[in-house]
């Protein structure tokens, strides 16, 4: 395989899932590349990436804001009214002496959601209005580390079964939180499916590349 | 004019751009993160990473989990006494959810990375029937909802506080998050190139 220069490299690319070698081929806006061996999605396009990026992203932040605020459930139980929010969740466990779990707890459902929400806008914020070449690069670098321990969407299911194990035992309601903790990870899905990472290392290539031009 | 092999291309786990590979210490020319660095010993740190993980996983699962204290009498459960007392009571879908989160997905991920880790320098894999890229990226997918058990019982321990019935984390709570936590760690650890240098010969 023969290339001019280093720069070529950024013609190909790698499948995620098995690692087969393509070459990039120019797409339309709102189309997608898939895998000739797999058919993964290889690459989307869209021309609209950060004005998409940063609705969605500031949604989300809304609606993570709305889910901290307010109880995520409260239940009766002996006539005694509980309430949990996502704050309680870790506190509790730090109160009983859990400080290793509370603290992974807090860091999985509380600090990296709110992280990589801001980080998210700061993103398309620089990506808008074609600033931060250098900054830019570092906050992809860090949502890349970070994503895989943000867990709101695991959170989530935990706080069914939960329920489901208190249901015959307690009355229970279902708080405002609750709502908006599902929005912000149906958002937060639908941000990470459309807006994959190495979409949007291309947008920015592109947006600096031509700029250097 | 550059001439290189095909299987010198290398992905950047980072940020997924697509490098040369020479040799000792690379660099990702797009984010400048280095890629898997450590030429000497490969696998060695996945390896530690695994095997804390491991032993963690065993108090996880010999100490109780969830303390209910109901009039200053505890009664404590472990992970498998609980899936089986919810199965006793005919919550069969909340039982199978907490047996494939605590016990199937942890000892499924130990059992592909331990394979993942051999077959990359012995010849125990070498049937291309499985494809190993795709067996790591599975893990990968499935490794964080291992913690749905932590949570549920962080989200017990935080609704049923009360003066008679109090419901507490216990003990197995730290182990099982640490042997997640490694779990997840190993994985990352893992050097996915190893998969292609080692199918090539």
């Amino acid at each position: 395989m023969k290339l001019k220069n280093e720069e070529e490299l950024d013609d190909l690319i790698i499948c995620k899932k098995c690692f087969t070698l393509h070459k990039k081929v120019p797409i339309k806006s709102g189309t997608k590349a898939l895998c000739s061996k797999c058919d993964a999605v290889l690459y989307k396009y869209n021309k609209d990436l950060p004005k998409k990026g940063l609705a969605l992203s500031i949604t989300a932040l809304i609606f993570l804001l709305l889910a901290n605020r307010f109880p995520i459930v409260s239940i009766d139980i002996l006539g005694h009214e509980q309430y949990l929010t996502i704050t309680k969740t870790f506190l509790t466990l730090f109160e009983s002496g859990f400080f290793i779990v509370g603290f992974i707890v807090m860091f999985l459902i509380f600090i990296f959601p709110f992280l990589i929400t801001i980080l998210y806008i700061m993103i398309f914020l620089l990506l808008y209005f074609k600033i931060g070449d250098k900054l830019s690069k570092k906050i992809l670098v860090l949502i890349s580390h970070i994503e895989p321990w943000s867990m709101s969407e695991i959170f989530l299911v935990s706080i069914l079964v939960a329920l489901v194990k208190l249901i015959g035992y307690a009355q229970i309601h279902m708080g405002i939180s609750f709502g908006a903790l599902i929005a912000y990870v149906l958002v937060d899905i639908y941000i990470g499916s459309s807006m994959k990472l190495p979409e949007i290392w291309m947008y920015r290539d592109k947006v600096f590349d031509d700029r250097n031009r | 004019m550059i001439e290189i092999d095909e299987q010198d291309l290398i992905r950047c786990p980072v940020c997924e751009a697509v490098n040369i590979n020479k040799g000792k210490h690379n660099i990702c020319r797009r984010c400048q993160s280095s890629i898997y660095k450590h030429t000497k010993f490969r696998t060695e740190k996945s390896w530690a990473y695994l095997i804390t993980a491991m032993i963690a996983y065993i108090p996880a699962n010999l100490y109780p989990m969830l303390i209910t204290s109901q009039f200053g009498h505890q009664e404590g459960s472990t992970i498998l006494g609980g899936v089986i007392l919810l199965w006793e009571h005919g919550s069969y879908p909340i039982a199978m959810v907490i047996f494939f989160a605590s016990i199937m997905i942890p000892i499924l991920k130990f059992m592909i990375l331990i394979y993942l880790l051999i077959s990359v320098k012995y010849p125990l894999g070498k049937d291309k029937k499985i494809n190993k890229h795709k067996l790591f990226y599975l893990t990968e997918l499935i490794g964080p909802w291992s913690m749905i058990d932590v949570f549920v019982v962080a989200i017990l321990a935080g609704l049923i506080h009360m003066a008679n019935i109090q419901i507490l984390a216990g003990t197995a709570s730290t182990a099982f998050v640490l042997s997640v936590f490694f779990t997840l760690l190993s994985a990352h650890a893992f050097d996915e190139q190893l998969i292609k240098e080692y199918d090539r010969g």
